[in-house]
């Protein structure tokens, strides 16, 4: 007889082995017990919040900007009913825009809100070939109301898109979480500079943001930002960071901005934005990268996502390695220009990335107002101009309050803007 | 007006803590405790330094079994003091510069290797009051020579699969003496099948696909690795210095190794792409103390790079890439042997094989495989936790052993993992330690 210790392990042994044994009792379709951790159920959230079906019965949903049938969708925005009758459609990004309203049984009239639209753009209302344009709104506003009604049953589309001048810019930044009052600040120099770029001829179309726009992901926090987000004078593009998406039980992000994943052409420049606030992405979004970087007749070519996919040696980089490898190839492959980050909450430039043998750059851009320690912190935006085919980044300080100039240098390979 | 029984419980809990503190920090063994074999409380080695306290702990006695004494008690106690002094020092670090650092991986491999040490230490001070600290054990568990490993995934999503990973792994040693030898390192691993997952987007549910659900395939992805390296340790003289006297043996070790991993990823109707990781580290360095004759410490760490290298979607050519700097790389482990046969049987009979065991546990400072330890928001800073549990058994008077193996991985999830493997002599044969 063996001593009893043996015995015992060689029962743990057998257990361990049995885990082995493939198991078919728990098999779900994926998300039917959300968990909003796992970037698929993420997906599946900002796919649900981009169709509605309203109390009138009439199905909204947000396209992409060409689509000429109301058969499908997209997880190009968010469509929210706060009171019968009434639409609040929140645009994802900036560039051209579509959403469909398909009729209901009975005729029915909508007050149509469009939030996060650019003040320049020309929108249009109305079933094909009788469309009527909206008229702007408030100076600088990026929301417009107006009312839709829909008194037969061909779908209605409301379309909109912006003229755009050869030359243009785009704003970047990324970590805004405990330090709203500092991306106040930011938001009024991106003001002044919209002003500024617009009487120059090359306006200022558009601020993407790279996540960690909370801190807890809590509503209160996203609410403390939406009436700083409204006083930007144009649209901002969104995506999730780690601190935006932690919390299993609701998908608090996409409830009040719409898509994580998703992509815009703005201009002549193609933006693909990409939820990795796991640390990772979710497989059917890299299924779809291909789809996601085609850039159309785009010149430019941008990625931006929260966790930077080369984070060098400041630890900050994504949970799965093997999948940041296998989106970095994807980006070369499709020839992405420059890749956008956060998470770390400091100004980096990687500017020669070797993949396959050929070159990305990369910056981290997490300097919206996040704590960055001790010691006097950098915070700002990335400014890219764009002209025909040149892009320049360059990066505009936004020194905390108290501070008389600013408190970081240019990076080697990264200028600071001229003011 | 404290109740009458206040001072009683204070008393008692006093008293409590008085013994159960240095007992469960310093993995004291209260007196008469422990088999022949082990250190005696009140009985040290002849020749050796005796402290006062050996009188009543056998773990600040000398273990027996070593030609130079090794006290195992403030051996642990050092470690986890060190282990608090890292994990805090570089935790610290981290928030006082906040995520700014922009060199900041340092010191999140040292929260890891610091936790695996705090750990390991009270773990090991358990181990020794449950089966001492001594005498070595002649045929502790090392890596097999030959073995086959496999690590579960599953999945509990319709129409996914997740098949499990194999991996068939040779450790042929080289030993120079007792204390160091050359181990060469090889792995081949891949995935038993294509791994598969679906689009969850509603817009896409197709009623057709019957079987597999109503989500249609979205990605699916074959995997090959394969890893090599070389493993050198080379023990130290021992005290290396005269203040480690009777702190235990250490020995410095060298592993250049190179972890390779190609893919083949099927991107939705968009094309089968191959894409290759490699990571090399050519400068692995390490250390590994022996804090008692059944128990150790070891540290790795060391530069790597990476090289990324794709192919066309359909395509079967390769562009190959450059090394590029990556996050460094690091490994934490704690190892206890356990002895289970070193009791004769209660009916006599001589026992036919030998069995030890080894709890091991690890953190490695890499996702690299795709596994990554996520705390609440903090995602994407550390790599996965490892814990094994390894059983080594050796027929009487054989020169094979058998190995087997289980553990988990936690990271991304969790894995088990399992290892059946054989011990084959060593080259050319020499004592064991």
């Amino acid at each position: 007889m063996n001593h009893p210790n043996e015995r015992r392990a060689h029962r743990w042994m057998l257990l361990a082995l049995l885990a082995f044994a493939p198991t078919h009792a728990c098999i779900q379709p994926e998300c039917a017990s959300p968990d909003y951790g796992n970037p698929e159920c993420r997906v599946l959230a900002e796919n649900e919040l981009a169709r509605l079906l309203t109390a009138a019965g009439v199905e909204v949903r947000f396209q992409e900007p060409g689509a000429a049938v109301a058969s499908s969708w997209a997880a190009t925005g968010l469509v929210r009913e706060p009171a019968a009758g009434t639409l609040a459609l929140r645009v994802a990004a900036p560039g051209p825009f579509a959403i469909s309203l398909q009729p209901g049984p009975m005729p029915a009239t909508l007050q149509v809100t469009l939030e996060n639209v650019d003040p320049a753009a020309t929108i249009t209302a109305g079933p094909p070939g009788a469309e009527v344009e909206i008229p702007g709104g408030v100076l600088g506003a990026t929301s417009r109301s107006f009312a839709l009604t829909l008194d037969d049953d061909r779908t209605v589309w409301i379309r909109g898109a912006r003229p755009c001048p050869p030359r243009f810019r785009v704003a970047v930044t990324a970590d805004i979480q405990t330090n709203p009052w500092q991306f106040e600040r930011i938001v009024d120099r991106l003001i002044v500079e919209s002003q500024a770029a617009a009487l120059a001829g090359e306006p200022l179309v558009g601020l993407v943001i790279a996540g960690d726009l909370a801190e807890s992901a809590r509503d209160d926090e996203y609410e403390a930002l939406a009436p700083i987000f409204a006083r930007v004078p144009f649209p901002i593009a969104v995506t999730a960071g780690n601190h935006d998406i932690y919390r299993p039980r609701s998908p608090q992000y996409n409830r009040n901005y719409g898509p994580g994943n998703h992509a815009f052409t703005v201009c002549d420049v193609h933006v693909a934005m990409i939820d990795t606030g796991s640390g990772t992405i979710a497989p059917s979004v890299q299924a779809r990268l291909p789809e996601l970087l085609d850039r159309g007749g785009a010149t430019h070519l941008l990625a931006a996502m929260h966790h930077p996919p080369y984070p060098g040696i400041t630890g900050s980089g994504w949970s799965r390695e093997d999948v940041a490898a296998q989106v970095m190839v994807e980006f070369a492959a499709a020839g992405v220009d420059l890749v956008l980050a956060g998470h770390n909450h400091a100004l980096r430039d990687f500017p020669d990335i070797d993949i396959g043998g050929g070159s990305l750059r990369e910056i981290i851009v997490g300097t919206g107002g996040a704590y960055q320690g001790l010691g006097v912190p950098r915070y700002g935006y990335l400014r890219i101009a764009f002209d025909g085919d040149t892009m320049t980044p360059c990066f505009v300080e936004v020194e905390p309050r108290g501070l008389d100039g600013p408190a970081g240098d240019p990076l080697g390979t990264l200028a600071y803007c001229d003011p | 007006m404290r109740p009458w029984y206040w001072t009683g419980v204070r008393a008692r809990a006093q008293l409590g803590a008085m013994l159960i503190v240095p007992a469960l920090v310093l993995g004291l063994e209260p007196l008469g405790y422990g088999s022949t074999a082990f250190a005696k409380p009140g009985v040290p080695r002849a020749g050796e330094p005796a402290p006062a306290a050996c009188r009543r702990f056998a773990a600040m006695c000398c273990q027996p079994g070593d030609e130079a004494c090794v006290r195992p008690g403030p051996a642990r106690g050092l470690l986890l003091g060190l282990s608090a002094l890292a994990g805090a020092g570089a935790a610290g670090i981290l928030f006082a510069l906040g995520d700014r650092l922009s060199n900041g991986d340092p010191a999140v491999l040292l929260v890891g290797g610091g936790a695996v040490a705090g750990v390991g230490a009270v773990l090991g001070m358990v181990a020794a009051r449950v089966s001492g600290d001594g005498p070595r054990l002649e045929d502790r568990v090392r890596r097999e020579t030959l073995g086959l490993g496999m690590a579960s995934a599953g999945t509990r999503v319709l129409g996914e699969r997740n098949p499990p990973g194999m991996s068939l792994r040779v450790g042929p040693t080289w030993w120079f003496d007792d204390r160091s030898r050359l181990r060469l390192l090889g792995e081949v691993s891949g995935l038993l099948g294509a791994e598969r997952q679906v689009d969850p987007r509603p817009q896409l549910a197709d009623a057709g696909a019957s079987g597999a659900g109503t989500q249609p395939t979205a990605l699916s992805r074959r995997r090959l690795g394969f890893a090599f390296g070389l493993d050198l340790a080379v023990g130290l003289p021992y005290p290396v210095l005269r203040r480690s006297a009777r702190l235990g043996p250490a020995e410095l070790r060298y592993r250049p190794e190179v972890q390779y991993r190609r893919d083949w990823i099927t991107l939705g109707d968009a094309g089968v792409r191959m894409v290759e990781h490699t990571m090399l580290l050519p400068l692995l360095v390490g250390a590994r103390w022996h804090l008692s004759p059944r128990q150790r410490f070891t540290l790795y760490v060391g530069p790597r790079f990476d090289i990324v290298s794709y192919s066309a979607l359909d395509g079967r050519s390769l562009s190959r890439g450059k090394p590029e700097i990556a996050p460094l790389y690091g490994e934490a482990w704690y190892d206890i042997d356990v002895p289970l046969s070193e009791h004769p049987r209660r009916d006599g009979v001589a026992r036919r094989a030998k069995t030890t065991g080894m709890l091991s546990v690890g953190y490695v400072h890499s996702r690299f495989g795709g596994r990554g330890l996520n705390v609440g928001p903090v995602i994407g800073f550390l790599g996965p936790v490892h814990v094994d549990w390894i059983l080594r058994v050796r027929p009487v008077g054989s020169k094979v052993a058998a190995q087997l193996g289980a553990g988990a991985i936690i990271g991304n999830g969790f894995a088990v993992t399992g290892t059946v493997g054989v011990a084959l002599p060593d080259v050319p044969r020499r004592p064991r330690r």
